[in-house]
């Protein structure tokens, strides 16, 4: 009991997510900043970022929903720190293990999304409300390609949980250059996830002002800001334990450190390719996921099963 | 107490994110502050980000003369800042009404309307200046946070 309030509070819970977080997007702002030749921001940023909307004083918008427009930040933070129990970050074995818990990450994952939705359609806002369709319509587009990466390689391990996945690909070093496409695609996807650029289509600040999140301030924004970086350090475990899985039969101590390594590693792409492309439009997202993404997603399933009657288990 | 207090001050000092709002600006005040925004002056070293929505931000830059025609609008985009909010007025338009003080459509500088905490001459006042005047808007709440005792 107590260890199990152990790993959903304090590692790797709540408390780790959030320092993790609140890193990784000091990482992701700093390179950001000097890819454009500036300073940047200090090390402590996002965490007086924290405080201060924290402490700020909360306005709920009259005509909004007033419960949903509380509970939806606190659900999106709730879903996407649960999952990271399902992903084996200190063992080989994850916290809670069990056959089937890709599935049940993968549905975690995509509870935020439509928490983001839901607030932003309830506060009421005209810019909320496009936002909030957006994201839900964005959300169909990467999530098919995205689910059928990882359920490839999970067709390969041949096995329904993360932690079956990693021990198989670190027994098979070789059987992780079978996944590289489906690592590709699913990169992409996951930045239409975080709804970062070119996928940020959600809350384009120069359109819709900060999408459905335009009317929230204070605590709840700093909520939903914590449960985006959350969500990046979780997707970005997500995909270095299924795409990545080098180290995890090493020496016990060096797992830990290899973990951090392949997360950062994953944020430090993001942020290459999100400094990398401009925005694009609704229309043409949906429109390259469709005709590009999905059919090589489909692509990697195919070689999937060829590989897996192919090569020796 | 006091030591929560002065943690949320540092914080507040470190992270003060704007909101730009023409109140009727001749358009050259905009340009430099679009232009201080720039990676060449790089505000995000003292946590300036530029943020579109009043919901979001903690100062507010005004730029220009108040007209009779956006004076309501002015107003209600400052009570739609959640609270501790501050007012920057960027031009001597802003500061004073100008040029166009006494024209038949303008209603005056910017406090006129709402309250202002600093004032940032020049016309159109220069980025180096702006940055000066933000962060001496900061410093003077840092020393008067400190000569109350961390009260507000
Ligand atoms: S201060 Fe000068 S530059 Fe600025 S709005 Fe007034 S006239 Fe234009």
């Amino acid at each position: 009991m107590l260890k199990a309030l152990f790993q959903i509070l304090i590692f790797p819970g709540v408390l780790f997510l959030f320092v993790f977080g609140l890193c990784g997007e000091f990482i992701d702002r700093k390179l950001c900043a000097r890819f454009q030749n500036r300073i940047g921001p200090p090390w402590f940023q996002p965490l007086a970022d924290f405080i201060k909307l924290v402490s700020k004083e909360e306005i709920i918008p009259e005509e909004a929903d007033i419960k949903v427009f509380k509970l939806m930040p606190v659900l999106a933070l709730t879903a996407s720190s649960v999952s990271i129990l399902y992903i084996p970050t200190l063992a080989e074995r994850s916290a809670f293990s069990f056959n089937g818990d890709v599935i049940v990450v993968l549905y975690l994952l995509t509870l935020p999304t439509f928490t983001y939705f839901l607030g932003g359609w309830y506060s009421r806002g005209v810019y909320s409300m496009i936002g909030a369709v957006r994201s839900l319509t964005q959300l169909f587009a990467y999530e098919v390609p995205l689910f059928l990466v990882i359920l490839a390689s999970a067709l390969l391990a041949d096995t329904w949980s993360l932690s079956g996945m990693v021990a198989f690909y670190s027994r098979h070093l070789g059987y992780w250059f079978c996944n590289i496409i489906g690592f590709g695609v699913a990169l992409i996807c996951f930045l239409g996830k975080l709804e970062k650029v070119p996928f940020d289509i959600p809350e384009a600040e120069t359109e819709i002002v900060a999408g459905s999140f335009t009317e929230y301030n204070g605590r709840l924004l700093a909520l939903i800001r914590t449960s985006f970086n959350i969500e990046m350090i979780v997707g970005a475990s997500l995909l270095a334990a299924v795409f990545l899985p080098f180290g995890l039969n090493l020496w016990p101590a060096l797992i830990f450190p290899f973990y951090l390594l392949q997360v950062l590693f994953i944020i430090v792409i993001i942020t290459f390719l999100r400094l990398l492309f401009a925005r694009l439009r609704l229309d043409q997202m949906i429109s390259f996921c469709w005709r590009f993404l999905a059919p090589l997603a489909f692509l990697q399933v195919i070689l999937n099963l060829i590989f897996k009657a192919v090569l020796p288990r | 107490m006091g030591m929560i207090s002065k943690i949320i001050n540092w914080s507040r000092l470190k992270s003060p994110w704007v909101l730009h709002f023409n109140t009727g600006a001749c358009n050259a005040c905009d340009i430099e502050i679009i232009a201080a925004l720039t990676p060449s002056y790089d505000l995000e070293r003292f946590g300036v980000v530029l943020k579109a929505t009043p919901r979001h931000a903690d100062v507010l830059l005004c730029s220009g003369p108040v007209t009779k025609q956006i004076e309501s609008r002015l107003v209600r985009i400052y009570e739609q800042m959640p609270e501790p909010k501050f007012v920057v007025a960027i031009g001597s338009c802003a500061c004073s009404g100008g040029v166009f003080n006494g024209c038949y459509n303008v209603a005056g500088g910017i406090n006129s309307v709402i309250p202002v905490s600093a004032y940032i001459p020049g016309c159109p006042a220069s980025p180096k200046a702006i940055i000066d005047g933000v962060v001496k808007l900061l410093r003077s709440l840092e020393t008067k946070e400190r000569k109350s005792g961390g009260k507000k």
